[in-house]
Parts: structure tokens; C-alpha cells; sequence
């Protein structure tokens, strides 16, 4: 077995993170995983729901290759895999070196509780005096000052709110296994000076500091304070300002002299404030404000004292670091807040609603007002509250909330059987992802959510709770409609504390404060070596941020690859495990007695005894707490005396294990297969008041189910695959050859098809990005990278016409140019066949030599054949042939191009007219800016609904003239433009027979459908083919790239290894009682079932097979079993359970 | 109504000034929330949405021929809330500007009205409600307005709201070169 030597950071453990982290980690290199709040999951932990399914789907990122390397259970729960190390409540502090050789500094708040041993019992939370406010439902609930940061957490440890903590002990008393530790004795160790003339003030902070249990010194001048100071220590000073003698400024240049660490706060009046400022900038940490507001003060304190225990500190070595810090979101009761935010309490946000209607919500998924409970019969949607809004430093689209608001209206539906009544408030309702637009039509035609074109300016009290929203539609009419809820959808922001993290590792901010991307390649920051990832680089959805962490940990792979971090022979050797296929099983079960709890609760003799007596159990004993360094050693000590084949350990929380388990199989020498954690404190918890016999029985029924089931285990090793360490890339547009690149930068051989003769593909005919980037040189760097790589061999004028095989081990016969064919093997194949700007016949295109297609409209700049100055007015039509039935989906790029041509236009000749036809102006993300640049230089947008599209004709003259409804001034208006562009969007090219080869799908659209359009948007659904670029949806250059790189990364992930494994978990065939009914076949959803004619039976590919158990659910025969869950092992485990 | 005829036409003076202020509303995006902010919108013959579209278009004859920024009391309400941050209530006032400047309001009568109030302004440094309305009447050289208004005057009177005496002369025209001099600078514009 191959292992990397190189490592990476990942900061922000939100999908993102997760994304990167599982992909470098499954890249064989030792990632740390960190996120400053206490959980994993980010804001998608709120979030139960996600269109278009309802489903979670957050599981479908863990590994499919090496699926024993991590963790397989629910993925919002948490997350283990052997290369990732996650440290939680982390941050990181401090970064040196270069890329490539980074040193980071890792800083890990003070753990009030020992996550090793919380066991997550909850009698904390019950002694608890302390209630604010519940983020993780935000804030509809309240929760204590010790709390679960997310209750479906696996293991899920209580947490300390440092700051809503008041100390009063009440948690530390109560905790059954000692975990937690205020650290209030160490307070008293913690010395104060107070430094001020007043008695009064010296006083009064005496007794406050001292009620918090800090020791407080006094001196009434500066000169008293240099003299304590001089002879003991401290742990922090207050010092006032204005003093009689020395004031406190020349105090505090005396004490950085005398003592450069010891932090100081300056206590001042309004008076004085400057001159605090100015001390801070001399060393002071901070200032606080006379007369003082006694919790801010406490809180100041005790943030001092904390940073002063926060010792928990960490050096690592990493090569590449990725920043996956997520977003935040707007609050709209800050600002001018017209909509009553706050102030009414009908009126939330969309995560609070998302909250409200969660089954895990305070109303446990019932849709009732949160003002008064009643049901809610209508809900409002309001859109761009705090996004499209100058005023708030946001002229950017949060690009998440449309979908978000159709998705929480149809939930809103299916929670009532229809009965609530749904509307949106919308000024562009942004479907521009593969899919989004059929479904808000469903949503709109089908389900009966009304959309309303219009921005509500005020709302107000609509009576008994109800809110009333004003607002004037489309026309100018004026509406008022009462609701029973209003949901904003709050925009976005950069995440918090994204500024000092800038700061810190030296990458640059863009103007609203999230990361800025070179503008071809979205992932690479102005550090080199540090990666932007997720919705920091630019607002995102689900998908494009799996897609930007699969670029970011792409670019984080190549350099730490391009710097040595090559293949080397790891330790771990994957057959160490000793073969016990012809041993009778013996079973050696440890007690973990938790500390006494156990043996005080049960009579151990008679669980032993009644243990025993199975048979098959060799050896019963008890380890104090296996959690602890100490019991570990004992229990690996006594197993490995014993010679146990079997393993059972009784503890909490199994799933902690996962790591363990591993380590234990290479003490022993058992696969861990054979081994299992079974948990015995959850019986034994306060709260179901049950009897100890009853908990005696549970525990002994748990640990012999278990016993029974490993007895009946399998301990045969699994299989593996050789992998044929070769990719197929077919289509040499910019993703086909960025994809290309990217594996080959790796070190393995890639053949790129391309089916033309010249590479380069749609891009071509751009000449510049929105930005002014150029285009033809991306391309024609590519094109020499490509050509001239060592890895790459290109075939120009060549397609694919067969293959066969399966993942890692494909061969394709390909047609060269000549005529002749040859085949190729290779482990992966990368589809990036491309698309075309859409022909059309409608609006005169052919007919008048005025008007041509926005690529054409480029191309005739750029030749020349056009020139802007001798224009007198343009006029573009949007969704040609788009968003409506044919081509129900939108093109997402035309928008973009349109402003980009337009603002070309402009700047060429400033008194050149433009008139943009449009229906949703598709601006999202950063784009919106553009859009915003685009009406301030003059250029006229006149929206457009596909029932009253504007009308073009030939004029006598030659011309063309256009006649369209406004619906603003409410009337037809004419034109007579130089030219009329049409944006007609993109549409695949012919890729039906391409699919069929490669055994995939084309959605009606004819684009490639992906597995999952969320989770694993590259992947299809056969293992081993991969996609991207715009034959998989529309996308613009520096998405496609993006795409090409997650798509890359996937396939390296199982490039990179020669050997595929396959799980412990396969589902087998026992050819004897298979009637070849072949149900498994259609029942099985990772298409690992074949029928081999010639053999007649059905075979596994046990690479493919994920575990499900689907196939041995349909088998009537019991022929098609699990591995681990065969019919004897299930049946012995219900007969333990039921004691029979 | 042709656009492009619109623009072909000759540039006149209140052209450019429209141009300049229509640089004010151009990151409009037409979202309508001055209009529904509006508490005159009722009577106003176009909405404010539509009257800044107009003026981005250029549409000289139907943004002064409208009475939309007569009526804008300045309330401050649409500036408060326009999303784009632009600054709309000075843009309606620099309409009634231009349209007074350049006698676009032949069939209006809040310029009279405005007039009417200046000039008592100027004449007392405060306003003389009674003689205001006299020489707003004066001005409209409709007798009809004049005895529409009568009910609510009486009424006004009766309560004590308006007073008949005569003006005292105590320090008139001392504003006069406050007013001066805002002519001088608009004059420089």
C-alpha cells in the first residue's frame, strides 16, 4: 500500500470543508479539519430539507472508493475517516512559510468540558440556570448556557457558552463522570490590578471582579501600580486614564517597559475616548467605559482571563491550505429595517423558518405562527432583503434564495395537503441552475405557489398577529395583503471574522468582503499555496460549492504533489490481519465500568457468568475507562493475551470507534471486521427511570446480539481491484483540457479526444471575460500546456465507439482521424464533450443581415466587421428560445454576456443606445454588479413575459424595427436599432450516442444527468465516468474550469491508488438457491448486479456494491445475502435479544 | 412612440439638464418601491417608477408635461427605502426646478402656489397665510379656484388658523439678498 506524505489545512468544516477535506484525505494525504464553532455540518446543519427531492443526500460525499477507510453512517452526525484529523472550537492563529511548506499555528478554546468523558447524559442542561437564545433554531427557542451545539451530533458532547455562563457550578456539580471543569479554583490564580484615584471605582470593581472569583489588587496612582507591579505578577491590569500625577498613558508605557505581556485595559469617560484608542494603539488590549455596564465588563475580563488559559495551542506543517469559511447571513433588523423585523413577530427569516417547519424545530415540524401557535394559512416570501442593496455594501445576489424560498413555499404546501396559501415577492426570480427553472414552473403550475413580481416596500400590523404586506405589481397597481407569516429571505455576507482571517494569512478581501479569486480560477486566492473554497469565494449554492471545494482541494493536491509530496510506502500493510477462517469463534468481551457506574448499577458477576455461557465466549473482563489513555492499554493488553478471534466491547457511544477499531486490528492482527463496540451506558442513564434488572437485561441482551452476530461473521478478506493508473478524456474545450492537465500534473498518462481539429472548443469564440480577461490567451496557454505535456497525448479529429470494463479498468476502442481505430485502457473516463451557442430562426435571425447572436455579435466586433463608433442604438432580446416549453431550462451565461457586450459597447461609444429585452436578469453572484454598472451607464432594461415577446420586423428601408410592451410605462414602444443580438442560450451537442457507449444518461434537454445533482454533481451514475463543462449544464469559463477541476479530483482519488479495495460490507450471491429471477439486478441503485449468460449466475462487483441491502430485501430465495447480516447472524442476534 | 426618434430630436436646453438628472436614477432597476412608498401616488397621473424610467429614456414632452413631481411633498419616504440608495426626492425637486425654469407648467398650479409662498416669504421672512392665498388666487386668475377654497377658509378663519389684520412692516425685504443671491447661483449653473 502507497500512502502521500504531505499534508493540508482545511478551515471551515461546512460542506465544503467536508467536501475538500474528504477529497484530499481520500488523495492519501493526512488532513486537519478545523471549525471555530463547536460542530460540523455549517449552516446545512439547520437545514433538513433540500430541493429538489426534500431529501438530505449529505452522505453521498463520503468515499465510494476505500468506503472502510471512513465513517458510514448519516454525514450530519459527523464524520470519521483515518487521513482527516477535525478539530472543532479551532481556529487558526498564526501562518509562516511558503506554499508548500507552511507552518500553522492552531488555537483551540479552553474545554470546559472533557469530550472524552461526556458522555452527552444531559443532566447539565437539566441543572442549568442560564437560558438565551438557541442559534441552532434560530433564536425561536431558548437553550442553557450549557448546551448540545447541534442535537443529532454522533457523538454528541455538551458544550460551554463562555459567555452566557454566569459560573455558578451548578453543571460541575451534577456531572456524573467528572467531565466538567469550570476551572474556577484557577480564577483565584489569576491576579487584577486596578489602577485608579477613585475609591469608589476601586471598590466597586474589587467586589465584582471578586464575586467572579478573580484575586483583585489596587493602587490608587500610577506610581502605587509601578511599584505592585515591579513586585508581583498579574494577570491583567485596569488602568484608568486621567489620574492626578502620572497619567494612566504614562503608566502604560512604564508597565510594556516593565512587563511587555501583561494585558491592559483602559477605563475611561466619553471625554477621554480618543486617547484610549490612542493607548491601544500603545500596547492596551482594549477599553472599557465609565460608568460601566457591569456584564460588559465581566465579559471583557473574563475574555482576557480566558485568552490566557487558552493554551491549547498547536503547531502543524502543512502544504496547501484551503479556506472553506461558508457565508453568513444579513440580519434585516439592522439597518433601515422597513420590514418590522424583530419588532413583529410574525415577521422571520428563512432559517428561521426553516427552523419553524424543522420536525427537530420547537414545533416539532407542525407550521404554526410563531407569535401565537395558531396555524399559519398564508405565508408571505419577500426576496433580497439585504441582497441587490447598495446601501447595505451588497450589490451582489445572494444567489441561494430563490431556490431556497420556492423550496421552504412547497414545503410549506406539502406540511398543509396544499391548504396554505404560498406567495413570493420577487423583483428576478433567478432559476439559473441545470433544473431550476421546470421547477418553479411545477412549483408555480402544479403546486399553486403564487410568484408575484414585485418588491414590498412596507410592511405593517395586519391584525391579530397577522402581518399586512404593501406593495405595487408589475403594472403599478397598488396591493395590500394580509399574511399570517412574512418570511425574508436575508441575503448573504462574508462570514464572520472573515476580516481578521484575511488579515492573518495575507489573502485578499473583495470589496464586500469575501475572498477575491483570480478570475479564471476560482479557487486560487492572492496567497500562494491558499485556497478559496465554498460560498467564501462568492455566493454558492449546494452544488457549486461541492464543485469549488473540488477545485480548491484540486489546486491543493497538484502543489502539494508539484512539491514532493509523491507516493511512498506507507506502514500500513493491508495484510497484516490474521487469518482465522479455521478457527472456532471465540469471543473476548471487555466492560468498560465506566468509573464504577457500571459495577455499582449491576451485579458484573452475573453478566459475566450469564456471558459466558454462550459458548463461544472465551473471556469476560472489566476495564476502568476504556475512554482513557490508561484503559485503552488494558484492554488492548488483555485482548491480546487472550488470542481472542472475536471482539466485544461494552462502552458508550460507538461510533466514536471507528479509529480505534483500526489501530486495534493492527495490535491484535483481527481485521475489524470481526470486532464491534456495543453501547452499555445508555441503559444505565437518568431520566427513563428504569429499574436496574431492566437495565441489566438491556445491557446483557445488547452485548449478546452482538456476540452472536460476530460469531456468525464472515472473516474471509475482501477483494480488490487493480486499477489501470490511465485517464480518457473526451473533449478538448477548456474543461476537457484542464482536466487533462490536472491528472496528468499528477503524474498519470491521459489520452485526450477531441473530435474537430483544433482545440480549444466554444470558448473560441469568446474574446474576453466580463472582466476584461483575455479569453484567446487562456486558451492558447492551455493549448501549448497540453500539447507539450510529457502525460498528455492528444488525438485531434477522434471519438470514442465502444468500451468496456468497469471502473479502474475501462478499454475504449477509438476512431482516429485516418480512419483506423485503437484501443486504450484506462481506470477513469472524463466527459467534457461541450455545447453550442443555440441556433434559432426567430426574430429575423437569417433573414436580416441586423440581426445576429451574441457570440456572432462578438465575433463581428472582434474581427472588425463591426464598429461600435458608427452605431446610433443596439438592442438585445434575452431567453431566445429559452425557459419555456422545448428548452425549458436557462443558459445562465447570457445574461453575463449580454451585460458584458453591452458594457463593451458602451465603453467604446458612450452615446451608442442600448435597449436589453428581458424576462429574469440572471445576474447572480458578483454578476449583479455588472447589472447595476450596466443601468448606471444609461442602458435600458425592459422586461418582457413570454406571452407578450417583442415583435421584430423588416422595415422597407432594410432595418429592422422592434415593437414591445413596457410594462413599466404600461404602453407598446418602437425601435429602430443598428443591430438586435439574441441570447440564445446553450445547448449540448449530440451526446445520446456517447452516453449509450459509456452506459450514462442525457436528460431531455440532452445533457448529461449526473448522480446527484447536489452531492456529487461530476460524478454520473456509472463508477468511473466523470463530467463536466457545458456537457453537463451550462456554466461560464471559470465555472466549466471549476468543474473540470472537481471532476479531475474525483478521478484521481481512485487513479491515485493502484488497488481498489472493496468494503467489508458487499452483498454476495449463494449461486445454489438463486432462481436468476435477476430482482437484485433492478433493485440494486449502484448498478453492481449482472447476470453472467454464460455462467448462468449473478455476479457482485463488490467494488460497486455500497452495503445497501437492497438486493437481499427483494431476493425471495434468501439467496442474495449482506456480508455481516446474513439470515443466521440476524436471526441469532433476535434470539440473544429476546433471550429464547 | 419611437425611442430612437426621441433621440434623434434636436437637443434643447431642458435635454441636457434632463440628461444630467437622469444620471441621478439611472441604477435604477425599476423594483417600484418609491412608488409604493408614495403617499401622493394616487394622484399622480404617472408613478414615480414610471416617471424615472421616462426620464432615463429621455422622454423630455412627458416627464415635464406630468404633474408626478408637482406633487412629491418631500417626505423623504422613497429615499429612505430605494434599495439602490438613490437620491429621489432631490431628483423630483430638480424637476420642478428645470419645469420652472423653463415655464413648463401652463396648466399647473402648485408653481403658482410655491411662487405665491416665496414671495411671501421674501416680503415678511415668515408666511402670512391670508395674503399668501390672495396672491396665489391672483396669480391662477381663476375665480373658480378662489371659491373653491372658500368653505375651508372659513372654516380656518374660524378656528382662528388664519388671521386677517394687517401685516405689521417690521423688518420686511430683509431677506432680500439671501434671495439674491440664490438667483445669482442659479443663474451660474
Amino acid at each position: 500500500m502507497e500512502t502521500k506524505t504531505g499534508s493540508a489545512l482545511v478551515i471551515g468544516a461546512g460542506i465544503s470543508g467536508i467536501r475538500s477535506a474528504l477529497d484530499l484525505a481520500e488523495m492519501n494525504y493526512r488532513v486537519f479539519l478545523i471549525d471555530k464553532s463547536p460542530h460540523m455540518g455549517g449552516i446545512l446543519s439547520q437545514l433538513d430539507y433540500q430541493f429538489p427531492s426534500d431529501h438530505c443526500g449529505m452522505c453521498r460525499m463520503l468515499p465510494t472508493v476505500n468506503r472502510d477507510a471512513a465513517s458510514q453512517f448519516c454525514l450530519r452526525k459527523g464524520l470519521y475517516h483515518e487521513n482527516i484529523e477535525i478539530l472543532l472550537g479551532t481556529e487558526m492563529t498564526a501562518i509562516e512559510g511558503e506554499q508548500g511548506n507552511f507552518h500553522v499555528t492552531l488555537s483551540s478554546a479552553p474545554a470546559l468540558i472533557d469530550p472524552e468523558k461526556c458522555i452527552g447524559c444531559g443532566q447539565c442542561g437539566a441543572a442549568c440556570p442560564v437560558e438565551v437564545p438557541d442559534e441552532f433554531n434560530a433564536g425561536l427557542v431558548t437553550r442553557k448556557a450549557v448546551y448540545l451545539p447541534v442535537p443529532h451530533n454522533v457523538p454528541n458532547h455538551f458544550t460551554i457558552d463562555s459567555t452566557a455562563c454566569t459560573r455558578c457550578g451548578a453543571c460541575e456539580k451534577v456531572c456524573p463522570t467528572g467531565a466538567i471543569d469550570l476551572k474556577l479554583h484557577a480564577r483565584r490564580t489569576f491576579r487584577v490590578l486596578v489602577v485608579d484615584d477613585e475609591l469608589v471605582v476601586r471598590d466597586s470593581l474589587k467586589e465584582w471582579l471578586g464575586m467572579e472569583g478573580f484575586s483583585v489588587d489596587m493602587a490608587e496612582s500610577g506610581k502605587g501600580a509601578i511599584e505592585l507591579l515591579s513586585a508581583n505578577e498579574y494577570g491583567l491590569m485596569l488602568l484608568d486614564i486621567k489620574m492626578p500625577g502620572m497619567d494612566g498613558v504614562e503608566v502604560l508605557k512604564i508597565a510594556k517597559e516593565m512587563r511587555p505581556e501583561l494585558p491592559v485595559l483602559m477605563m475611561t469617560a466619553y471625554a477621554t475616548v480618543e486617547t484610549a484608542v490612542e493607548a491601544m494603539k500603545l500596547g492596551a488590549r482594549d477599553y472599557l467605559l465609565k460608568p460601566f455596564d457591569i456584564e460588559a465588563l465581566v465579559s471583557k475580563v473574563v475574555q482576557q482571563y480566558e485568552s490566557t488559559i487558552q493554551s491549547n495551542e498547536r503547531q502543524i506543517e502543512v502544504g496547501a491550505v484551503v479556506m472553506a469559511g461558508g457565508a453568513g447571513f444579513s440580519d434585516p433588523g439592522q439597518s433601515i429595517n422597513t420590514y418590522e423585523y424583530k419588532v413583529l413577530p410574525n415577521i422571520i427569516t428563512s432559517i428561521q423558518f426553516e427552523r419553524l417547519i424543522s420536525g427537530t424545530g420547537p414545533n416539532a415540524g407542525k407550521l404554526l405562527r410563531p407569535s401565537d401557535g395558531k396555524p399559519a394559512r398564508k405565508i408571505a416570501w419577500l426576496q433580497c432583503v439585504g441582497s441587490r442593496n447598495l446601501r447595505e455594501n451588497a450589490d451582489f445576489c445572494s444567489s441561494v434564495c430563490c431556490m431556497f424560498s420556492i423550496k421552504e413555499a412547497l414545503l410549506a404546501k406539502s406540511k398543509t395537503d396544499g391548504t396554505v396559501d404560498t406567495a413570493i415577492f420577487y423583483m428576478d426570480m433567478r432559476t439559473f441552475g441545470k433544473d431550476y427553472q421546470a421547477y418553479r414552473d411545477s412549483a408555480e403550475k402544479e403546486s399553486g405557489v403564487r410568484f408575484v413580481r414585485s418588491r414590498v416596500h412596507s410592511v405593517e400590523p395586519g391584525g391579530d398577529g397577522s402581518v399586512r404586506l404593501h406593495y405595487v405589481d408589475a403594472g403599478g397597481r397598488e396591493g395590500d395583503e394580509v399574511f399570517d407569516i412574512a418570511v425574508l429571505a436575508a441575503g448573504q455576507r462574508p462570514p464572520t471574522g472573515s476580516e481578521a482571517l484575511a488579515e492573518l494569512s495575507g489573502v485578499e478581501l473583495n470589496q464586500w468582503g469575501f475572498c477575491r479569486t483570480e478570475s479564471m480560477f476560482s479557487s486560487r486566492t492572492s496567497r500562494e499555496g491558499v485556497f478559496a473554497g465554498g460560498s467564501f469565494s462568492g455566493l454558492k449554492d449546494i452544488s457549486d460549492s461541492v464543485i469549488q471545494a473540488g477545485s480548491a482541494s484540486l489546486e491543493a493536491s497538484s502543489l502539494i504533489h508539484s512539491k514532493g509530496g509523491g507516493l511512498r510506502v506507507s506502514e500500513r500493510n493491508e495484510g497484516i490481519f490474521r487469518d482465522v477462517s479455521r478457527e472456532l469463534p471465540a469471543a473476548a468481551v471487555a466492560l468498560c465500568s465506566c468509573g464504577g457506574v457500571l459495577s455499582r448499577a449491576l451485579d458484573m458477576e452475573a453478566l459475566r457468568a450469564d456471558l459466558a455461557r454462550g459458548g463461544s465466549v472465551s473471556r469476560v473482563f472489566d476495564v476502568e475507562r476504556v475512554c482513557t489513555q490508561d484503559g485503552w492499554s488494558t484492554l488492548v493488553d488483555n485482548l491480546k493475551e487472550s488470542g481472542a478471534n472475536r471482539i466485544v466491547v461494552g462502552a458508550c457511544m460507538p461510533c466514536l470507534y471507528g479509529k480505534r477499531l483500526s489501530e486495534l486490528g493492527k495490535e491484535t492482527g483481527l481485521s475489524p471486521s470481526l470486532m464491534d463496540i456495543v453501547d452499555i451506558r445508555t441503559p444505565l442513564f437518568p431520566g427513563d427511570e428504569t429499574e436496574t434488572s431492566s437495565a441489566a437485561g438491556q445491557i446483557s441482551s445488547r452485548l449478546k446480539m452482538s456476540i452472536e452476530k460476530l460469531r456468525g461473521a464472515n472473516p474471509a478478506r475482501t477483494s480488490a481491484r487493480h486499477v489501470v493508473q490511465k485517464a480518457l478524456v473526451v473533449g478538448g474545450g477548456i474543461a476537457g483540457m484542464t482536466a487533462a492537465l490536472a491528472i496528468a500534473d499528477h503524474g498519470f498518462k491521459v489520452a485526450l479526444l477531441e473530435k474537430t481539429d483544433s482545440l480549444g472548443g466554444i470558448a473560441r469564440r469568446i474574446s474576453r471575460a466580463m472582466d476584461g480577461t483575455s479569453i484567446p490567451d487562456l486558451i492558447e496557454k492551455s493549448v501549448a500546456r497540453v500539447e507539450n505535456h510529457p502525460n498528455i497525448s492528444v488525438y485531434k479529429g477522434a471519438g470514442v465507439i465502444h468500451t468496456h470494463g468497469q471502473e479502474g479498468n475501462f478499454l475504449t476502442t477509438i476512431e482516429l482521424e485516418d480512419g483506423t481505430s485503437e484501443i486504450f485502457d484506462h481506470g477513469a473516463v472524463i466527459l467534457a464533450t461541450g455545447g453550442n451557442e443555440a441556433a434559432t430562426q426567430a426574430y429575423l435571425h437569417g433573414k436580416s443581415d441586423s440581426v445576429v447572436t451574441q457570440h456572432e455579435l462578438e465575433e463581428r466586433i472582434r474581427s472588425g466587421g463591426l464598429d461600435p463608433a458608427s452605431l446610433q442604438s443596439v438592442a438585445m432580446i434575452q431567453c431566445v428560445g429559452s425557459r419555456e416549453p422545448g428548452r425549458n431550462y436557462c443558459s445562465r451565461i447570457c445574461c453575463a454576456s449580454a451585460l458584458k457586450n453591452a458594457l463593451y459597447l458602451k465603453e467604446k461609444n458612450p452615446d451608442l443606445a442600448i435597449y436589453i429585452f428581458y424576462r429574469d436578469i440572471m445576474a447572480y453572484g458578483f454578476l449583479e454588479t455588472y447589472y447595476t454598472r450596466a443601468r448606471r451607464e444609461g442602458i435600458m432594461f425592459i422586461q418582457y413575459s413570454p406571452e407578450k415577446k417583442p415583435d421584430v420586423a423588416l422595415k422597407e428601408d432594410g432595418g429592422i424595427r422592434i415593437t414591445a410592451f413596457d410594462p413599466i410605462l404600461d404602453r407598446d414602444i418602437q425601435l429602430d436599432p443598428d443591430v438586435l443580438a439574441l441570447s440564445t442560450g446553450i445547448v449540448p451537442g449530440d451526446q445520446r450516442a456517447l452516453a449509450e457507449i459509456f452506459g450514462i444518461e442525457v436528460n431531455e434537454d440532452g445533457f448529461f444527468v449526473e448522480a446527484d445533482y447536489k452531492w456529487q454533481p461530476v460524478n454520473s451514475r456509472k463508477r468511473g465516468v466523470f463530467l463536466c463543462g457545458l456537457a453537463h449544464s451550462p456554466r461560464s469559463v471559470p465555472e466549466s474550469i471549476a468543474m473540470a477541476q472537481a471532476a479531475a479530483q474525483r478521478a484521481l482519488a481512485m487513479l491515485n491508488r493502484g488497488l481498489i479495495p472493496a468494503g467489508s460490507m458487499v452483498a454476495e450471491v449463494r449461486h445454489a438457491l438463486c432462481s436468476l429471477c435477476e430482482r437484485c439486478i433492478s433493485a440494486c441503485p449502484y448498478d453492481a448486479r449482472r447476470k453472467n449468460e454464460d455462467e448462468e449466475r449473478i455476479e457482485v462487483d463488490e467494488l460497486a456494491c455500497q452495503g445497501c441491502g437492497a438486493c437481499a430485501a427483494v431476493c425471495p430465495n434468501s439467496a442474495s445475502v449482506l456480508r455481516g447480516y446474513s439470515d443466521r447472524q440476524v436471526l441469532a442476534m433476535l434470539d440473544a435479544a429476546l433471550e429464547l | 412612440m419611437v425611442h430612437s426618434e426621441a433621440r434623434d430630436m434636436h437637443m434643447s436646453a431642458s435635454d441636457v439638464a434632463l440628461i444630467e438628472v437622469g444620471k441621478n436614477v439611472q441604477a435604477c432597476m425599476q423594483c417600484g418601491t418609491c412608488t409604493g412608498s408614495c403617499g401622493s401616488a394616487d394622484k399622480m397621473d404617472i408613478t414615480p417608477r414610471q416617471l424615472w424610467k421616462l426620464v432615463q429614456g429621455g422622454f423630455r414632452e412627458e416627464v415635464f408635461n406630468s404633474r408626478t413631481f408637482w406633487l412629491c411633498s418631500s417626505c423623504y419616504f422613497c429615499t429612505l427605502r430605494c434599495p439602490r440608495g438613490l437620491p429621489l426626492t432631490d431628483t423630483m425637486a430638480a424637476l420642478k426646478r428645470i419645469a420652472t425654469a423653463e415655464g413648463w407648467f401652463k396648466d399647473r398650479k402648485s408653481p403658482f402656489f410655491y411662487r405665491a409662498f416665496l414671495d411671501i416669504v421674501r416680503k415678511y421672512g415668515r408666511v402670512r397665510e391670508a395674503e399668501m392665498m390672495g396672491k396665489y388666487f391672483l396669480a391662477l386668475a381663476n375665480p373658480a379656484v378662489a371659491l373653491s377654497f372658500t368653505p375651508l377658509g372659513i372654516k380656518l378663519m374660524v378656528k382662528g388658523k388664519i388671521a386677517l389684520q394687517m401685516p405689521s412692516f417690521s423688518g420686511p425685504g430683509k431677506l432680500d439678498n439671501l434671495y439674491r443671491k440664490v438667483m445669482e447661483l442659479e443663474a451660474a449653473q
